[in-house]
This record gives structure tokens, sequence and C-alpha cells, in this order.
């Protein structure tokens, strides 16, 4: 136990220490200015209609999707919506999203995967991206409360849970905010989140409503 | 009270099994409500799955008829205990088996069986026992009563009503939107600082993001802030001379910034090797960025 703990302390330490190198290293990089019209990589890529990209590393990406039926050390085996296997190989530089930037630790069998990577010789795909259990639907609404939305997708009623650190709202295509004050009733909201395999809730990473 | 209840209980059961009844033998959308159901795996097919549903239906019709009609005879309650308990056994079946499933009691439901279904079930059981116990016949009730058996019956009615999903928009919603006037909205207000997903947000709409999108892979992999910045890490690989290594892009941006407030965001890119630790000269081509069409100026 005691070990347990001294080893954390020092993973804590290196990590902290590693932070500050970096902090200094980005705050020495060149400075670039202005806005563009390109879109992101960010967990609503992964909905986003295939375009040919500016860059030759994405255009040679492959995607995977399906539900993680094992997970293997590092490999996940994904069964495919279309009867299809899919090993994904995660590695130190995989980024993997559940509801927020988290670790492999976080990716439990069962959980829905879409992923983002390159084909290896091997048959697996190297994943340079993978984000869990992401949803993305159009919600109306129903009712709030403390911790949670009461939504409802077509006629299933879906419930969205609430984190504080994790979940923001944009109204009016404004900035991404904390402040979920101006949700209301009856609204209809694009909710982007992760699913919950264990009782059928979203929770929600983003509310975006128009009005 | 409970000579009245056990006197009303015919009606309110009778009037509550015919309308789900009526749904499931009349209903459109009965083939569609069926393929949700536990049925479709116990029978096979879909349209056995609808077929049963509607002799269901029936049934249904049939214990309200006699409920409304002969309220104190053995064979009606008892057709409706039975049926209860029928109902309660077959969500009872339904809910271990296939928890997903929906239970295709009422036209207006297609969620997975809740509490909602149960208490219907568990209601009709009750009429059924409750009923041979009547002093008399429910026609009879009102004119005894009037005042309690009007209040006993759109009592009953609004319990009924909460009971079927389908109509929440009727009274749940009002509900809802009264106590948030009356206790004030319960999520917070603006708070400080922006979140990492508004920093995210305005590095991905930057020029900075696309000058780097040939060497960023991966998507959002760690954040931290220092000394107001906020400091965003991606994985990328940089192809130079010594051909392809792996290295971390390192984004720099106020912490405050987002694109409501920064519209031409300042961002330092920095690409530092993964196993080295040294920092990687990149060329960022930063191309000029789009201008922006006048806009028509309204006559």
């Amino acid at each position: 136990m005691n070990t347990g703990h001294q080893h954390g302390r020092s993973g804590d330490r290196r990590g902290f220490d590693r932070r500050r190198f970096l902090t200094r290293a980005a705050l020495g990089g060149a400075t670039v200015v202005g806005a563009s019209a390109l879109g992101g990589l960010d967990a609503e890529a992964a909905f986003a209609e295939p375009m040919p990209s500016l860059d030759p590393a994405i255009a040679r990406s492959t995607f995977a999707e399906g539900r993680i039926s094992r997970v293997n050390g590092s490999v996940l085996e994904v069964k495919g919506s279309y009867g299809e296997q899919h090993l994904v190989q995660l590695t130190n530089a995989t980024s993997v999203w559940k509801l927020r930037p988290t670790t492999a630790d976080a990716i439990k069998p069962g959980d829905g995967l879409y992923a983002r990577g390159v084909d290896m010789p091997d048959g697996t795909i190297a994943a340079d991206a993978v984000w869990v259990n992401i949803v993305n639907i159009l919600c109306t609404i129903r009712g709030i409360a403390k911790d949670r939305l009461h939504l409802s997708h077509g006629r299933h009623a879906v419930v969205g849970h609430l984190h504080a650190a994790h979940t923001t709202a944009s109204y009016l295509g404004g900035a991404q905010t904390a402040d979920l004050s101006r949700l209301r009733i009856g609204q209809s909201a694009q909710i982007l989140g992760a699913w919950r395999p264990e009782d059928d809730g979203i929770d929600v990473a983003r509310v975006t409503a128009g009005h | 009270m409970i000579s009245l209840l056990s006197t009303l209980a015919p009606l309110l059961c009778g009037g509550l099994l015919a309308a789900t009844g009526a749904g499931k033998l009349f209903g459109r959308q009965v083939a569609r409500q069926a393929a949700g159901t536990v049925l479709v795996r116990l029978l096979g097919d879909g349209r056995r799955a609808a077929r049963a549903l509607r002799c269901v239906g029936a049934a249904e019709l049939a214990v309200a008829a006699g409920l409304l009609a002969a309220p104190r005879a053995v064979a009606s309650c008892g057709a409706a205990a039975v049926l209860g308990a029928g109902f309660l056994g077959y969500l009872g079946y339904a809910k271990a088996t296939a928890p997903r499933s929906s239970c295709g009691c009422t036209a207006g439901e297609e969620g997975p069986i809740g509490w909602r279904s149960f208490t219907r079930a568990a209601l009709v059981v009750a009429a059924g026992l409750a009923a041979p116990a009547a002093d008399g016949t429910w026609w009879s009730a009102p004119a005894g009563r009037p005042v309690a058996s009007a209040v006993l019956v759109l009592l009953a009615a609004a319990v009924l009503v909460v009971l079927f999903g389908g109509v929440d928009r009727l009274w749940l919603l009002p509900l809802r939107r009264a106590r948030l006037r009356v206790f004030g909205h319960p999520l917070g207000g603006p708070a400080a600082g922006a979140p990492v997903a508004a920093s995210v947000e305005l590095l991905e709409r930057s020029l900075a993001w696309q000058a780097a999108s040939a060497v960023v892979r991966s998507g959002l992999l760690d954040h931290w802030d220092e000394d107001g910045w906020r400091i965003l890490r991606y994985a990328g690989v940089h192809e130079g001379g010594q051909g392809a290594r792996p290295v971390n892009v390192l984004f720099a941006l106020d912490l405050a910034a987002t694109v409501d407030n920064t519209p031409r965001p300042a961002v330092r890119v920095t690409v530092v090797d993964d196993a080295t630790d040294e920092v990687v000269q990149v060329p960022l081509p930063t191309a000029a960025p789009r201008t922006l069409l006048p806009l028509a100026e309204p006559a």
C-alpha cells in the first residue's frame, strides 16, 4: 500500500515536472495570430462528413466504429455495427475522449467507440484518437434539475447527467460556457455527450441551444 | 371512503382497460408497437406479436365491458384480477429477460418498461380484488355521496393520467416550468474563466490550428493552466529530414479567451520531440486568412 502511494507521488512529481518543462517550451513557441475557417479534430469531428483534407496524414487515416468486446492490454477488440471486427491498438500518443480527455484506463468492455488511426501491416489500427461512447443527438429539454436534464429524443425519454467541471453550453452559436442557467424547458438542443451503458443515460459534454 | 373506492373501482378499472384495449385493438401503429416488445422473441416474428397484442386488446375490452356492465359479478372481477396478474407476470418476465424492450401496454409509450407499467397492472389486480366487496354498483354510488364520488373520480383520473407516459406534456411540463419559476433555475449562472472546451473551440478556429494541422494527429491529450495561460497538448508526427518522428504539439492560449471575446486569437505553437524533448523547428505555413466578403447593406 505504502509503496503504491510512493509510486503515485513520484509519478505525480514526474508529471508535474514534465508539465513545467512543456509549459516553458510552449511559451517559447512562435505566435500565430488569426482565425481560420477549418474544422477541428475534436469530439464533434467524429461525426463530420469525410472531406478532402489539406493534410496528407489525415487523408491516410482510417476510421473504425463499434462496440468494444474485449480489452486486451492496449489492444481493443471492436465489433463493428456491420459485423466486421477491428483490432484497435492504443499508444501513449492516442487521445482518449470519454466525456473529457482521459486515459485508456477509462475504456471498458461494452463501451461504444469511434477511432481514427492508421492501418498497420499486421491488420490492426494504430489509433491516433478514440472517442468512447460518443453520442450527438437532437433533443427537446423536458425538465431541468440540479444534476440532470430530462430530455426527449424522438419519443424516447433520455436522462442527461450534468457534470459541473465538464458540461458546457453554447447559446445562439456563441462560445462554450459553463453557464447552464439559460437553458429552458421546451427548448430544442443538440446534445453531445458520452452514453452510459449501465443506465442508458448520457453524460452531457455540450448542450447547443439555438435560442 | 374505502367502500366508495371499491364501488367505483370497476368504473375506473373499466375505463383504464377500455382505453388501453381500444388502443391495442384498433391502433394503426400496433405493428410498430409490437416490434419493440419481448413478444417478438417469444412468438418468433413481428406479425404474430402484433396479432397477439391485438388479441390482448380485445380481451381488455371484453373485461372492461364486463366490469362496467356487471361490476359485482365474480366472473368480471375475477377476469380483471387474472388479466392484471397476467400483465404483472409478463412485465416481470420481459424486465428480467429483455430489460430494454418496451412493454407495448399503451400506444403512447415506447421506452423500456418502467414503474408506470407495473403500477397500472397492479391497479388492475387491486380493482379486480376490491370490486366484489363493494356495497353497490358504481352508477348508484353518486346518488348517495355525489361530492365524494366526483372528487374520487377526478383524483383517480389524475392518477391514471400520471400513469400514462404519453400525455406527460399535458401536465408534467407545465408543472416543471412552474417549479422553475417559483424556486428559480437550479443550474448555476456564469462561472469565472472559460471552460477548456471553449479554449479548444477557439484553437480549432484559429490560424495556428490550420498551420499545425499537418503535424497534429491526435485529439486533445492533456491540458493545464499556468500563469494566465492555458496549455493544450496534442500528439503528432513530424516528417522531417530524418524520417517521421513522434512529437508533442503544444498550444498556449490566453486563459480567458473564447470565440466571443477574441475574434483573432494569438496562439503560441511549439513542437517538441517526444523522445528527446528537443524543440523541433517546424515551418508553420500561415496562409493569409480568408478575407471576409462585404456584407450586403439593407436598403
